[in-house]
C-alpha cells in the first residue's frame, strides 16, 4: 500500500490523466483514418475502444501518444509526458539481441535516460514487477526465446515501471493465452483502481462488457461513446 | 614457403601494403559498430544506396580538382548527406519506399560514372567504382582515421538510445525523446561511407560495413557483444583479404570483401548447424 502511495505521487495524482479530444482528424496519404473524433477520456477513466479493422483504433492511440500528425483537430493531454503505450505485438522485432530484464528495464527510461546506467533502486523494481508479472526465472532470457504471451508480460512490466498517468493499450490480450490474459487484465484493474487513465483497443466485446466500464465504438468517426452498457450495442448495430 | 614470409613479410616490406593495413583496421573499428546498428535498424539496402549516394558529389569533386582525397570526400559527403536527407523525407511513404531507393541508387551511380568518364579516363572510372585500398597515402590515412574516430566516440556517447532507437522507436518518443538520433545516426553512416569509399569505392564501400556485422549477428549476442565482434571480424577480414590479393595478384579491394563474405558463410554455417545441434545434446541429457 505504502508503494502505491508512492508510485501515484510520482506521477502527479488524479488531476491529470484527462485527454480531451476535438475533431480529431488524421490522414494517411489520401486515405482518412480518423474523422472529425470528439470527446473526452476523463481522468482516471477505464475504456475501451472497439470497432472493425480499419476503424482507425490504433491511430487514435497514436494520436493521443502524439505520435502520429494530425490533419485537423486537436489533442489535449496534459499528461502527455507521464503516457505509456503498449504497441500491438506485431511491431516488435523479436529478432533483436534483447533479453527480458533489458526490455522491462527501459520502462525506467526516464529516471536513467540517454546516457546513465539503470541504479540498482531501478534494477529491485524490475525484479519486483518481473515477480508481479510471473516472469521471475525469464529475466535472463532473450525476447526471441519467449512465448507471445511472456513477452506481452514482460511489455506489461515494462509499462508497470514506465509509471504514467496514461496508459494507452493496443490489443493486450491478442495471442496470449487465458491464464497470461488473467494476470494481464488484474493489472489493467490495479492501474484503475490507481486512478490512473486507461485506454485500451480491443476486440473481445464479452471481455468489454464485463470488465470496462467505458466505451468508444469508433467507425472512423466516432459512433458512439460512453458508459458501456449504452455506447457497446452499438457496435452491433 | 615459411608462416612469416606469408604472414608478416608483405607488410614489413611494402610500405604501401602497411598503409593499406592500418587503413582497412581503421575502418574496421568505425565499420563494426555502425554496420551493427544498421543491420539491426534492418536498413543494410539503405547502406547499400547510400552508399552509391556518395557517387556524383565524389564526381564532382574529381572534376574539380582530380583524384585527391580531400575534395572526392567532401563532394562525396555532400551528396550522400543530401540523399540520406531526401530518403528521410520519404520513408514515410512506405510502399514507394524500395522502388525510391533503387531510382536514388541507380541514378546516383550512373550519374558519377558519367561524370567522371566525362573528363577522367577509364583508370579514373575503375578507381571512383573499385577504391585504391593499396595507393592510399598519408592524407587519405588521416582522413580514415580522424572518420573513424569520431564514429566510435558519437556510437559510444550515443549508444543507449541509438541501441533503443533500433529496436523500438516508438517508445522514445513517448518516453519523450525528441532529439534526432536516427538522423545523427545516418549522418554518421554517410561520414564512414565516404572514409570507406577511398578505399573500396562506390561498388564495395558498404561491404566491409555490413557483412563483418551480419555474420557477427548470426551469432546471436547482445549488441555491444555483437559490435566487438564485427571489428573483430572486419579486421580479420581485412588481414586475410590484403594477404591473398598480394599472394594471389588479385584486387584487393575485393579480395577483402570476399574475405568478410566468408567470414559470414562461415558464421550462418556454423551457428545453424549449433542451433541443431543444441536441442540434441539438450535432449540427450
Amino acid at each position: 500500500m505504502v508503494l502505491r502511495v508512492a508510485r501515484q505521487a510520482r506521477w502527479g495524482g488524479d488531476a491529470d490523466g484527462r485527454i480531451l479530444l476535438r475533431d480529431v482528424t488524421v490522414r494517411y496519404g489520401r486515405r482518412i483514418a480518423l474523422e472529425a473524433v470528439s470527446g473526452e477520456f476523463a481522468s482516471g477513466s477505464l475504456t475501451a475502444v472497439v470497432g472493425a479493422n480499419g476503424a482507425g483504433k490504433s491511430t487514435l492511440l497514436a494520436a493521443i501518444a502524439g505520435v502520429v500528425r494530425l490533419a485537423g483537430g486537436m489533442v489535449k493531454c496534459a499528461a502527455r509526458q507521464r503516457l505509456a503505450h503498449l504497441p500491438q505485438l506485431a511491431a516488435i522485432d523479436l529478432d533483436y539481441p534483447l533479453t527480458v530484464s533489458e526490455l522491462i528495464t527501459l520502462g525506467g527510461w526516464r529516471e536513467f535516460g540517454p546516457f546513465r546506467s539503470p541504479g540498482t533502486a531501478l534494477r529491485a523494481r524490475v525484479a519486483e514487477v518481473a515477480e508481479t508479472v510471473g516472469l521471475a526465472g525469464r529475466l535472463a532470457r532473450p525476447i526471441g526465446e519467449i512465448s507471445v504471451g511472456e513477452l506481452q508480460r514482460a511489455l506489461f512490466a515494462r509499462l508497470m515501471l514506465q509509471d504514467a498517468a496514461v496508459i494507452l493499450l493496443d490489443e493486450p490480450f491478442a495471442a496470449v493465452d487465458a491464464q497470461t490474459m488473467s494476470v494481464l487484465l488484474d493489472q489493467v484493474t490495479r492501474w484503475h483502481q490507481e486512478g490512473r487513465t486507461v485506454i485500451a483497443v480491443l476486440h473481445d466485446l464479452e471481455l468489454v462488457q464485463a470488465r470496462f466500464p467505458s466505451t468508444l465504438v469508433l467507425a472512423r468517426r466516432c459512433v458512439a461513446w460512453g458508459a458501456t452498457e449504452v455506447a457497446l450495442p452499438a457496435m452491433a448495430a | 614457403m615459411s608462416a612469416h614470409a606469408l604472414i608478416v613479410e608483405p607488410f614489413e616490406t611494402l610500405a604501401f601494403m602497411r598503409a593499406a593495413l592500418v587503413a582497412c583496421l581503421a575502418l574496421a573499428l568505425a565499420n563494426g559498430a555502425i554496420g551493427t546498428l544498421l543491420v539491426l535498424r534492418r536498413m543494410s539496402l539503405d547502406g547499400d544506396v547510400l552508399g552509391h549516394a556518395v557517387m556524383p558529389g565524389a564526381a564532382i569533386g574529381f572534376l574539380y580538382a582530380g583524384p585527391s582525397p580531400a575534395w572526392l570526400s567532401l563532394g562525396g559527403l555532400a551528396s550522400g548527406l543530401a540523399v540520406a536527407a531526401l530518403a528521410g523525407l520519404i520513408t514515410s511513404e512506405r510502399a514507394r519506399r524500395d522502388a525510391g531507393l533503387v531510382t536514388f541508387y541507380l541514378v546516383a551511380l550512373s550519374l558519377g560514372v558519367v561524370l567522371v568518364a566525362w573528363r577522367g579516363s577509364n583508370v579514373d572510372v575503375v578507381r571512383v567504382l573499385f577504391g585504391t585500398v593499396l595507393a592510399i597515402d598519408q592524407r587519405a590515412l588521416v582522413q580514415i582515421a580522424a572518420v573513424s574516430s569520431v564514429s566510435v566516440l558519437v556510437i559510444a556517447a550515443l549508444y543507449r538510445p541509438l541501441a533503443v532507437g533500433a529496436f523500438d522507436p516508438a517508445f522514445l518518443r513517448a518516453v519523450g525523446t525528441r532529439a534526432p538520433y536516427g538522423a545523427a545516426f545516418l549522418a554518421l553512416v554517410v561520414l564512414a561511407l565516404v572514409a570507406n569509399f577511398q578505399a573500396f569505392g562506390t561498388l564495395l564501400a558498404v561491404g566491409p560495413m555490413l557483412l563483418p556485422a551480419a555474420a557477427a549477428r548470426c551469432w546471436g549476442l547482445g549488441v555491444a557483444a555483437s559490435m566487438a565482434l564485427a571489428t573483430g571480424l572486419g579486421l580479420a577480414a581485412s588481414v586475410a583479404g590484403l594477404l591473398v590479393s598480394y599472394h594471389a595478384n588479385l584486387p584487393s579491394g575485393p579480395a577483402i570483401v570476399l574475405a568478410a563474405g566468408l567470414l559470414f558463410g562461415i558464421s550462418l554455417a556454423a551457428t545453424c548447424s549449433w542451433r541443431r545441434l543444441v536441442p540434441m545434446i539438450r535432449s540427450d541429457a
